[in-house]
């Protein structure tokens, strides 16, 4: 009797196992949850400004603008309540903006780092001027993001930037063999000219093959197997849910941005090598001159440190920091140790240069 | 009694999943030197590749069907409609730059309004020569 009460109960675990898994692999978790305000669009771009919580008298009054890659939603940075990098920051006192550069429409095939850093961010950084009434703000690129805000860095130092955070920059792409992308992307073996010809657009889908492919057995197999590990702990679930949610939304990347991506930077390293032209103008690095903290994950394997080390001597900047930080390209800043970490190393950096 | 039998029950899939884990390490491991290998690069290029070429020609003939099946239906081709797409941006772009021109053009009216501050004539009998009065129309 026993016995059977035991199979009994050991069932009723798996059922409710099974049912849980089932809820994780078929609904989306609610994730970008910090109340904003929509104040800019320009096509698909969307500009948010979070509502602020902390009274005007003690907040930071030099805005933050955060802008993240092409081919994934920002809400990564804001992925659920208590554990969001925007909510923690709009409560450290800090006037947020995020720019959301939306997805990519047939029609915006064209679009190339020329258009995000000389069209949409001057926008961007106009409006959120206007909103903040000041006229200095800091900025804060992650991955791709870091890419354009560079770019823009570079290019517009008087336009009133202070302070630079680049997370994870993909920058340098000079150490060809530690890179897996820059040997996939070959032109030998890649011809991105017709993958763009038959697309438009870069498909999401070939994308995000291409980053899980990285670690394959751990995204596609590992990862599951730790769910259902786990599948008792509702922490670890709804961790989990919201950052597949995140994972799982994904849409394509303009092709033009895309061929830059891998013609300009992957295969020829043109921004390092002060080779690097948007719209005409030479993208020199030595004219960025606002503070910067550069955040180097220790664990990335999408980009790996060498993309960002030899970053810093090639700019004009004065004021310029590494923090190296062990965490995936991810994790640093969403996993379950980033607001003991990453979070308040860039809010002591920030606050003391947003005075 | 139960308690004893719980704290000694053994959980039948431990040894299980300790193996898998051994193995889903090393397999791990044996496929990131994979995909990070010349010949995965090569493969997976020429797969695209073959594949792009191939499916090309149906592609093709598909995009000439659907614009004959529109145009017979009076319908814009999504050529047309990309183009439409485009002047919108542009439409946008104009109205948003045309936005922060008034925006700026409010804010210097707003400076340029602005009354000046009263100033107090008392201890300002022997005021200096040059100093400019801003009560026009009053005669001293």
């Amino acid at each position: 009797m026993a016995d059977v009460a035991e199979l009994s109960n050991d069932w009723t675990v798996l059922e409710q196992k099974l049912r849980t898994f089932n809820r994780l692999m078929t609904t989306k978790a609610s994730i970008g949850l910090t109340p904003k305000e929509l104040i800019w669009t320009l096509n698909k771009a969307k500009l948010y400004r979070y509502v602020p919580v902390v009274p005007p008298e003690e907040r930071h009054p030099v805005p933050l603008l955060l802008i993240f890659a092409l081919m994934n939603r920002p809400t990564i940075l804001d992925l659920r309540p208590g554990h969001s990098f925007v909510e923690y920051m709009v409560g450290r006192g800090y006037d947020v903006y995020l720019l959301d550069w939306g997805v990519p429409g047939p029609e915006d095939k064209g679009l190339k780092f020329d258009h995000y850093t000389l069209d949409y961010m001057p926008r961007a950084i106009r409006k959120m001027k206007a909103v903040s009434g000041c006229a200095e703000f800091s900025m804060l690129g992650w991955c791709i993001g870091a890419i354009l805000t560079t770019i823009y860095a570079s290019l517009r130092p008087d336009d009133g930037l202070r302070n630079l955070l680049l997370l994870t920059a993909p920058l340098d792409f000079s150490a060809r063999q530690e890179l897996t992308f820059a040997r996939w992307t070959d032109e030998r073996y890649f011809d991105v000219d017709k993958v763009l010809a038959a697309f438009g657009n870069m498909p999401g889908e070939m994308i995000d093959y291409g980053a899980k492919a990285l670690k394959p057995v751990e995204n596609y197999v590992t990862n599951y197997c730790k769910l259902w590990d786990n599948l008792d702990d509702p922490r670890a679930v709804e961790a989990w849910h919201a950052m597949n949610t995140w994972v799982t939304d994904i849409f394509p990347m303009a092709g033009g941005a895309y061929r830059q991506l891998i013609v300009d930077l992957y295969r020829n390293n043109r921004l390092m090598k002060g080779e690097l032209k948007i719209r005409g103008e030479l993208v020199d690095l030595k004219r960025l001159r606002a503070s910067l903290l550069n955040v180097i994950a220790e664990g990335d394997h999408l980009t790996p440190p060498c993309q960002s080390e030899a970053f810093l001597p090639n700019v004009g900047s004065a004021d310029a920091e590494i923090y190296r930080v062990r965490g995936g390209h991810i994790g640093i800043m969403a996993g379950s140790g980033a607001h003991k970490l990453t979070w308040p190393h860039i809010d002591s950096w920030l606050a003391a240069r947003s005075r | 009694m139960a308690a004893e039998k719980e704290a000694t029950a053994v959980d039948p899939f431990e040894a299980f999943r300790g193996m898998r884990d051994t193995y889903l390490e090393g397999m791990s491991k044996a496929m990131i030197d994979a995909v990070n290998s010349e010949e995965y690069a090569q493969a997976t290029g020429a797969l695209l590749n073959n594949y792009l070429t191939l499916s090309a020609p149906f592609r093709q003939a598909m995009d000439k069907a659907m614009i004959m099946a529109l145009e017979q239906f009076s319908l814009p081709s999504r050529q047309q409609v990309m183009a439409l797409a485009e002047r919108f941006s542009n439409f946008e772009m104009r109205l948003d730059d045309m936005d922060a021109k008034l925006d700026r053009l409010v804010g210097l009216a707003s400076v340029t309004r602005t009354p000046p501050p009263e100033v107090s004539t008392a201890g300002r009998q022997n005021s200096a020569p040059n100093a400019k009065s801003h009560s026009a129309g009053k005669k001293s």
